[in-house]
């Protein structure tokens, strides 16, 4: 007999459902295709990094200096843009400065073999501190008008925004290769015991290197989004964003502790959080609620397995104890 | 006992050792560097970060961290100021923030210690809880010099022989706090538990109620801290605080406080935030753009951490707070 069993992700899953009724009914704005384009531009960068960040929090790493990075390839556009080089030249820029700047983390991380909790938050200071020495405090905001016009602009004939392309490629090829191929269950072997896996002769620096080299590439494509969606490059783009990336792959149903996660799971937490951003925006609730939304949401995502697990081996405890009574009455 | 080989050991020897140098470089590049006025801009730089990374020490030994003192901090910075200009008295303005702070603490450490959750997840959410809260108590206002208490405003004014009093209670709470993890038992569980928590709890050690009362300490020491941020800038408003924590994370950090947990001390902690502090000032002095700083401030992190990796000899795993 196989019964639908309630996990964490497709919890989060039929929230999503629940915030995107619950917005339909509290405002009639809310389903408009002008709305959900916002939603869908305003999540976008997020999404995108929340992918990367789910490899490596379940392969028990973390990395605090997205949002930095992201910066940093923004940042390295505008420098490279303001040099003459061609734009087009300037985005690649863009995603190699976010590729070494997570290579460098994992160099820190996985030769060195220094905590990531800490080298993270000292790159988060660092990238953020080659932002500034890039630009100095002037943003570069004359950027070429075709490319700002693909930052603003739908996919003609839909309500759809651009960025809903590089958000969907990447989110599929990221499921792929998490849920699809020995890569990926590399990744979960890793976050539930390092030291096994090193054993079964999986290669466990090198796949956390390419895990943090991915957190940078992904940070570097957030940043060209960023980039094109602000028409700007500026040093002080995205602060605090690794707060709310974090936020939401925790709530997306990623175990802190590694080992645990669904990257749908992942993708629905970012879509709900944004959506129930946009309806409470709509009914004119005070965007302060939104933080202790996004807080509570975080502190139910930690405490539901607790109590899921507690049920569960009181329902095994009680099964147990009746079996054992059958069997003393059938002995009689 | 045997004095100068105890100090050769100390973790904090790094850092005290690192501060002597950038601030003597400084003065023999710049030479009007050391004098009172610089001495001044440290202290009252570094109170409130110093306060915090004293309090966040109690946590990270525990091999926990506390995320939630950004947010902390400016709500109980708020908090004296909005009381005492309702009419409250000082005392009660001040119990208020401490109770603030001390609510906090009690909640993430009842989450972290009793129903087991992991501190940096709990944290993260009562760093966007509390500061949901703060910003819709304060609904935009903004806390005025008038508004601030007498006491702290002059607190945060005046100096005592030519120290700020805000670098006084800082260096007052180090010293309680500095003899306190040092001789009483009970804190010296905190190392014991960041050593290695299933072997302290098997020692007979109470952990939960440790980890418990470590959290409450932390946030009774961050609503102290609000008065010292409300004195150093005689306003507050609802942006407060905000992004603090990491700061004082890395103070500890450059303090040779570890991630991995079991190692540090408060003055370690304290250290750190002075180098912290002492490096931007030489930056300002040497005439570096100050855009510099932030970069250099992550390099000396980074730097402190691979030296406190290569000084410890045992070779460990490593997880997201370190060692195992």
């Amino acid at each position: 007999m196989s019964r639908f069993h309630l996990t964490w992700d497709k919890g989060v899953g039929l929230f999503l459902v629940f915030t995107i009724l619950l917005g339909t009914f509290s405002s009639e704005y809310f389903a408009t295709t002008s709305n959900l384009t916002f939603i869908i531009r305003d999540v976008a960068e997020i999404a995108i990094i929340a992918l990367a960040m789910a490899y490596l929090i379940i392969a028990g790493e973390i990395d605090l200096s997205v949002a930095s990075m992201l910066s940093l390839s923004s940042a390295t556009i505008g420098f490279l843009y303001r040099a003459e080089i061609p734009f087009e030249m300037a985005l690649i820029g863009g995603l190699v400065a976010g590729l070494l700047a997570g290579l460098f983390n994992g160099f820190l991380v996985t030769v060195l073999g220094l905590p990531s909790l800490a080298v993270t938050i000292a790159t988060l200071a660092l990238y953020r501190g080659m932002c500034w020495i890039l630009l100095g405090n002037k943003p570069v905001n004359q950027l070429p008008q075709e490319w700002v016009n693909l930052g603003y602009s739908q996919i003609p004939g839909t309500f759809l925004p651009w960025t809903v392309i590089p958000v969907v490629i990447l989110s599929a090829a990221a499921w792929f290769i998490l849920h699809g191929t020995r890569f990926g269950r590399w990744v979960f072997a890793i976050g539930v015991n390092a030291q096994a896996a090193e054993f079964s002769g999986i290669p466990v620096k090198r796949v956390k290197l390419a895990l943090f080299g991915f957190t940078g590439l992904m940070s570097g494509v957030a940043g060209v989004i960023y980039t094109l969606r602000f028409a700007s490059a500026s040093p002080d783009g995205a602060v605090g964003y690794e707060l709310g990336v974090i936020a939401a792959v925790l709530f997306g149903g990623v175990s802190i502790a590694g080992g645990i996660g669904t990257l749908w799971g992942v993708i629905a937490a970012v879509l709900s959080l944004g959506v129930i951003r946009s309806a409470l925006q709509l009914i004119d609730f005070s965007a302060n609620a939104l933080l202790v939304v996004s807080g509570s949401l975080l502190l139910i995502s930690v405490i539901a397995p607790q109590v899921t697990d507690y049920v569960r081996s009181q329902r095994i405890k009680a099964s147990t104890t009746k079996r054992i009574k059958t069997k003393e009455g059938v002995q009689q | 006992m045997n004095l100068p080989g105890q100090l050769m050991r100390a973790r904090e020897l790094p850092v005290f050792a690192a501060l002597v140098i950038v601030m003597g470089l400084t003065s023999v590049a710049v030479p009007h560097f050391f004098s009172a006025k610089v001495a001044v801009d440290l202290f009252l730089g570094v109170s409130v970060i110093a306060l915090l990374a004293i309090a966040q020490t109690f946590v990270i030994v525990m091999r926990h961290i506390d995320l939630s003192v950004g947010s902390t901090v400016g709500f109980a910075a708020f908090l004296i100021g909005d009381s005492y200009s309702k009419g409250f008295g000082l005392e009660v303005s001040m119990l208020l923030a401490i109770g603030l702070g001390v609510t906090v603490g009690a909640v993430n450490g009842f989450l972290v210690a009793y129903l087991k959750l992991p501190s940096l997840v709990v944290t993260l959410a009562s760093l966007y809880i509390v500061r949901g809260i703060f910003n819709e108590f304060a609904s935009g206002e903004t806390i005025i010099e008038s508004e601030v208490p007498p006491v702290v405003n002059w607190l945060g004014l005046n100096r005592l022989f030519g120290v700020p009093y805000l670098f006084i209670i800082g260096l007052v709470v180090l010293l309680i706090a500095g003899l306190v993890m040092k001789r009483v038992k009970a804190a010296r569980d905190l190392y014991a538990i960041g050593s290695n928590p299933a072997a302290a709890e098997l020692a007979g050690i109470p952990v939960a109620r440790r980890v418990l009362f470590a959290f409450m300490s932390t946030g009774a020491l961050t609503g102290l801290a609000g008065a010292l941020l409300l004195g150093r800038f005689n306003s507050a408003n609802p942006n407060s605080g905000l992004g603090l924590e990491l700061l004082v994370v890395a103070a500890c950090v450059v303090g040779g406080v570890t991630i991995a947990g079991g190692a540090g001390s408060v003055f370690g902690a304290f250290f750190g935030a002075l180098l912290l502090q002492g490096i931007t000032l030489s930056i300002g002095a040497l005439g570096i753009p100050q855009f510099w700083q932030q970069a250099v401030n992550g390099s000396l992190i980074i730097g402190a951490i691979a030296l406190d990796r290569y000084l410890s000899t045992r070779v460990k795993t490593t997880t997201i707070m370190g060692s195992k």
